[in-house]
């Protein structure tokens, strides 16, 4: 029995190699999803974030227009729109209230100029590609540039933990002690276009926030402090992975939306105690 | 083979080995100590405000708390806010600024915290260039749902001991108890901040400015929805931080309160009506002015009752 079960859960990754690298790609996405994921949320600029990932599409699509499927010209063309819009758009960070409309206004334009470019050159499959990612087709050099993000990510925010954390909660205290407010939001940013990028072949550019918001949010339901948060998000987003690459293996359905919905049921699952566990101890402890 | 000459040659080897490794590698060690102390110290002198461990101030080290305002003029957009203010803050002084609502009081504070631009004149202010200058906004600007202990939230007042980057210093947990101590919030340090009443919350900012020790505190309407008990326990903490040398500017709205406790007073209407000693500032004729100067009926007290 527990043959058939160990059988039915590695199987799929024993008879093929795209399920493996498959596997370990979303694993290591996962790792630096979790801490950047937890941040934006903690920052309350996971809209920021969602527009991010739309930002990434029209240099994605201009990197397939010279270069059709290259990861280098895919990448780049990304990372440079993400860094430009980021430049750009979130530069004061006045009132997220009024930020809002120019916000969706720029995630309409660019999805849909992305859109365009694509379809100058490619077909409906590669516009599918490039919304919803694949993978199953993620490569050895897309997994490397996946390895590299993630271990850059993991050692810029090990390193800057402290100003990043309390830059999320309290901006205007940070700069009046001198804690250079605005580097570390730069940097931040940087971050999160980079692992958009990096999501970008896995999930596409609908999907990428995903997985980085998802068990963020799921995670939030359970803890209170930020470093638990950060693991327990890392860890969801595997279980998510593993989970969506199995369905998607036995159901014959795309793998890229299985994870996200994977993610996203466990969101739900979490938001049912969660709720109750965010306020437990204002009752007992006043007693 | 343990005690053959064979063993004790390749016992000497092996030290022999030991010792030259760490001819090598002690060496680097150094060199890898001496970076990392010279890119903390590039580090906190770019981005965390040029921590100097020498400036950590006592008391006596105090004298940086004055601020001259020059011909100030501040505006939103069309409409002007403040008009041709001048003036001094003395050092280790405590002032009011009261004036009738739309006279500008917050938006001197912010100019003083150097947080909104001036649209003509200046504010020159030492504290502030050294970020030793503490400004608490009316409505504070932070997350309250943010998952952090209250005790770590005071903890972060001292934030220019320890940086981006530096561990706390050893004794900073027992300033953290003395500081909770201090605003009676004894009992909520191990609280996260999300569970705290508006009350205490206004509480735990005093003790995270009792870490910041600021040469100048700004505070903008500070007693605005706390009860009568907590006001005073705040005023006679303001009260001992004036006594230390702190410079201590305040918006309040209850003049009673400025006339017992506040020795200067600044009445403000767009531009000064009167600064300067309290009891001669808030006379009933200054106040009728400055209602006047903003175009308000004369006559009664302005105030949040008004």
């Amino acid at each position: 029995m527990s043959g058939q079960l160990l059988g039915f859960l590695i199987g799929p990754f024993e008879a093929f190699g795209f399920m493996r690298v498959a596997l370990v790609a979303s694993f290591a996405l996962a790792l630096a999803n979790g801490p950047v994921g937890t941040l934006l949320l903690m920052r309350r600029e996971s809209l920021s974030g969602y527009v991010l990932s739309h930002a990434v599409m029209p240099g994605a699509a201009l990197g397939f227009l010279y270069a059709g499927y290259s990861l280098a010209a895919l990448s780049l063309g990304g990372l440079l729109t993400g860094l430009a819009v980021a430049g750009l758009a979130f530069k004061p960070r006045s009132s997220p209230q009024r930020q809002d409309v120019s916000l969706i206004a720029f995630y309409l334009v660019s999805l849909s100029f992305g859109i365009l470019i694509v379809a100058v050159r490619g077909s409906q499959a590669d516009l599918m590609h490039v919304l919803f990612g694949t993978v199953l087709a993620v490569d050895v050099n897309a997994l490397l540039l996946i390895a590299a993000i993630t271990s850059i990510t993991l050692l810029v925010i090990a390193a800057l933990y402290r100003p990043l954390a309390i830059e999320a909660f309290d901006p205007a205290f940070l700069r009046a002690v001198g804690g250079g407010g605005g580097v570390f939001r730069t940097i931040f940013i940087t971050l999160v276009v980079l692992n958009l990028v990096a999501s970008f072949q896995a999930f596409g550019t609908l999907l990428a926030i995903g997985p980085m918001l998802l068990p963020a949010a799921a995670a939030r339901c359970w803890t209170q402090k930020v470093w638990p948060m950060m693991a327990l998000a890392t860890v969801i987003g595997m279980a998510a992975a593993l989970a969506g690459l199995l369905v998607s293996y036995y159901a014959n359905l795309p793998s890229g939306p299985a994870i996200v919905m994977g993610a996203g049921l466990i969101y739900g699952i979490s938001l049912l105690p969660g709720r109750r566990r965010l306020q437990p101890r204002t009752f007992e402890e006043q007693r | 083979m343990a005690n053959s000459p064979e063993g004790a040659r390749w016992r000497r080897s092996f030290s022999n080995m030991v010792s030259v490794g760490s001819a090598v590698i002690a060496p680097l060690r150094r060199e890898l100590a001496a970076l990392r102390l010279h890119a903390q110290a590039a580090f906190a002198r770019h981005f965390d405000g040029g921590y100097d461990p020498s400036a950590v101030n006592g008391p006596g080290q105090r004298g940086e708390g004055g601020i001259e305002v020059r011909n100030l003029s501040v505006g939103y957009g069309e409409q002007l806010a403040l008009e041709g203010v001048t003036g001094d803050f003395a050092p280790s002084s405590m002032s009011a600024v009261v004036g009738p609502n739309g006279a500008g009081k917050s938006t001197l504070l912010k100019a003083l915290a150097g947080i909104v631009r001036p649209m003509a004149g200046q504010v020159t202010c030492a504290a502030l260039a050294r970020h030793r200058l503490a400004y608490l906004p009316q409505q504070a600007e932070l997350d309250r749902s943010f998952p952090i202990t209250l005790g770590e939230f005071v903890a972060l007042g001292d934030w220019r001991n320890f940086g981006s980057l530096r561990k706390p210093r050893r004794r900073l947990a027992v300033s953290v108890h003395e500081a909770v101590a201090t605003v009676g919030l004894e009992a909520f340090i191990n609280r996260q901040i999300a569970e705290l009443s508006v009350g205490q919350f206004q509480r735990a900012l005093f003790a995270r400015l009792v870490l910041q020790d600021a040469d100048v505190i700004l505070l903008d309407e500070p007693f605005a929805s706390l009860d009568e008990s907590t006001t005073d326990e705040l005023l006679s903490l303001l009260q001992r931080w004036r006594e230390g040398g702190q410079t201590i500017i305040a918006v309040l709205h209850d003049l009673d309160r400025v006339r017992l406790h506040f020795p200067s007073t600044l009445l403000l209407a767009r531009s000064p009506i009167a600064w300067g000693d309290t009891s001669l500032s808030l006379s009933a004729d200054n106040l009728a002015r400055a209602r006047m100067a903003l175009g308000l009926p004369a006559g009664g007290r302005f105030g949040r009752a008004a």
